[in-house]
């Protein structure tokens, strides 16, 4: 395999998956942000 | 090319009002952002580790957030600038080490476990406090002077996008706004809002860099960027081995540890997130996922550096640029090389994307900045200043100390953005300033976490031998003869930055081996057991 195909098919498994991973992230890292916030929040009434 | 030719060869930029209103907002929301979960912070665990209560998603944005700077976009641009394809064996060398981390939960599974809030904690645990104190000093030094450079480049780029004069009054300009609006928010939120902005910038940098990479593949042609690299730089663009590619064995190699694993699970940032996660499995699944943005945060930055030399040297709207970047007769150096992406940017993406992504860097400035802001005055604040008093330090006490060491390191980094004048690529600055810290500490966390013999001795031996990474820096090299010119005027190196670190990383763990076999400590300490008895 020459190194230009290697390089190419590297850089697009490697986009295809952050987009994949981006979509992830925002969608359930939002859930985490509130979980995140009411954990501390609990906390601090707590002290 | 006359000055005023450069002047206007840089000053042309899609960047407009409607951009400018962009930026504005999403420096607005950071601060505010900061301003609203100042009433969260309620301990020095929130401050610094936001309660330990960060979901495995939200770890993985925040991991990318912090990892991901503009600085990272600026010096693996610049690679890709230099290297070509060739430096993409960089982020392929990260990614993979990432993973195998995730995999295995070497060293940051039991960090965690041991619950410690920092390094230098654990190094007292383990080894005693004097080995605390010393880990912090090397840790806050190495660290400090690695991050120098970030405000400068940082602001190179804001410059370059937007058309404003490289050379006047603008770069130290943006320098300060930049700096001071890091300052207020990361000194009032802590951690929390750290987090927070990290989500934020992950979301709108994961969307400016997809944007961006099509736009230039668009712009560029996907098989011309290759073969133009081919053409023009030959075997040694595309293969790190190969002669003439300024990388070789010695190279891969120490990316390996730099690149590799010191960037997942010994840097403290990094570290610091797993430290941050609610559970050992939370910080498995975030490793395994961070692996593709520790793959990203190099490879699309790299194809960017690469897309602006293909056009700067291979086509026609780039001609005026070609002058400036790679002088005809080299009797004088051209501009900087860090200039050369986000000039390409400006002039490739439309106003409104460029509005966008210019937000998105911004972003990754930001939270880049505010968590190093925060892990080294943490670090001196908890590993320094608190264990070397004599009284106990209350929580009151201990957040205001980090906040006072925040305002003062930002002023040390806008003085040193403005003073050095180093001549290395800017990755390779930060990576033999790091290794100050990062070859003793990987010897001392190594060790200290799976050898029972491992000793305090060692330990100190060890961190000791970092210090000698600083001969690895360009001014330093020059003042000890490592680095000098030939009768040509020429500048040889007799041991390059990546051998110095290299030297430095085997001497480490050679101190701490012999260190501890010769001077072992009284009762060994078993933190495998502790580990176990602090998770029951």
């Amino acid at each position: 395999m020459s190194w230009i195909l290697f390089w190419k098919l590297v850089f697009v498994v490697t986009l295809a998956l952050f987009a994949v991973m981006a979509t992830l992230v925002t969608v359930l890292g939002a859930r985490d942000v509130r979980r995140l916030l009411r954990g501390l929040k609990e906390r601090k009434e707590t002290k | 090319m006359n000055p005023e030719e450069a002047a206007a060869a840089l000053s042309r930029t899609n960047f407009g009002a409607l951009d400018a209103v962009i930026v504005c907002l999403y420096l607005l929301i950071s601060v505010a952002i900061g301003l609203v979960v100042k009433k969260y912070v309620s301990d020095m665990t929130t401050y610094i580790g936001a309660g330990r209560k960060v979901g495995a998603w939200l770890g993985v944005a925040t991991m990318t957030g912090t990892e991901m700077g503009l600085i990272t976009v600026m010096y693996s641009a610049q690679k890709g600038f230099t290297g070509g394809f060739a430096a993409f064996h960089i982020a392929l060398i990260a990614g993979a080490v990432t993973l195998l981390i995730g995999f295995s939960g070497f060293i940051v599974v039991p960090l965690r476990a041991l619950r410690v809030l920092t390094i230098p904690e654990f190094y007292e645990q383990r080894f005693g406090r004097k080995t605390r104190i010393l880990g912090g000093v090397m840790l806050a030094f190495g660290g400090i002077l690695n991050m120098g450079l970030f405000l400068k480049v940082g602001s190179m780029f804001i410059v370059g996008v937007t058309g404003l004069s490289s050379t006047g009054w603008a770069l130290p300009a943006v320098m300060v706004m930049l700096l001071t609006l890091v300052l207020i928010y990361t000194t009032l939120g802590g951690m929390i809002s750290v987090i927070l902005t990290d989500y934020i910038q992950f979301v709108v940098l994961a969307v400016g860099l997809l944007v961006a990479t099509f736009l230039a593949i668009g712009d560029l042609g996907w098989d011309r960027i290759f073969l133009s690299v081919a053409e023009l730089m030959g075997e040694s663009g595309m293969n790190p081995v190969a002669d003439g590619s300024g990388f070789g064995w010695s190279y891969v190699i120490w990316m390996m540890i730099t690149a590799g694993l010191v960037s997942c699970a010994i840097w403290p940032t990094a570290v610091a997130r797993a430290l941050a996660m609610e559970s050992a499995p939370a910080v498995r699944r975030q490793y395994m996922w961070s692996s593709i943005s520790f793959t990203v945060r190099f490879m699309i930055p790299y194809f960017w550096g690469i897309c602006a030399f293909v056009y700067i040297r291979d086509s026609a709207a780039g001609a005026d640029l070609k002058a400036l970047f790679f002088p005809a007769d080299g009797s004088e150096p051209g501009i900087d090389n860090l200039y050369a992406m986000p000039v390409y940017l400006g002039r490739l993406l439309p106003s409104l994307v460029l509005g966008i992504i210019s937000a998105a860097m911004i972003a990754a400035f930001m939270s880049t900045h505010d968590s190093y802001f925060l892990c080294w005055s943490s670090v001196i604040t908890q590993d320094i200043i608190a264990p070397l008093r004599r009284g106990a330090l209350s929580d009151a006490a201990r957040v205001r100390c980090t906040r006072i060491l925040i305002l003062l390191i930002g002023g040390y980094v806008l003085y040193w953005g403005l003073l050095y004048e180093g001549r290395d690529d800017i990755w390779d600055y930060m990576a033999v300033s790091g290794a100050i810290y990062f070859t003793g500490a990987m010897a001392v966390l190594i060790c200290g976490l799976y050898w029972q013999r491992a000793s305090s001795t060692g330990a100190v031996a060890a961190l000791l031998c970092g210090g000698a990474a600083v001969l690895g820096l360009g001014p330093v090299q020059q003042l000890v003869g490592l680095q000098y010119r030939n009768d040509a005027g020429e500048w040889v190196q007799r041991l390059t930055g990546a051998q110095v670190g290299l030297i430095t990383a085997a001497l480490s763990f050679i101190a701490m081996i012999l260190g501890s076999l010769l001077f072992p400590d009284r009762r060994p300490r078993d933190s495998k057991s502790k580990t176990m008895k602090t998770e029951s």
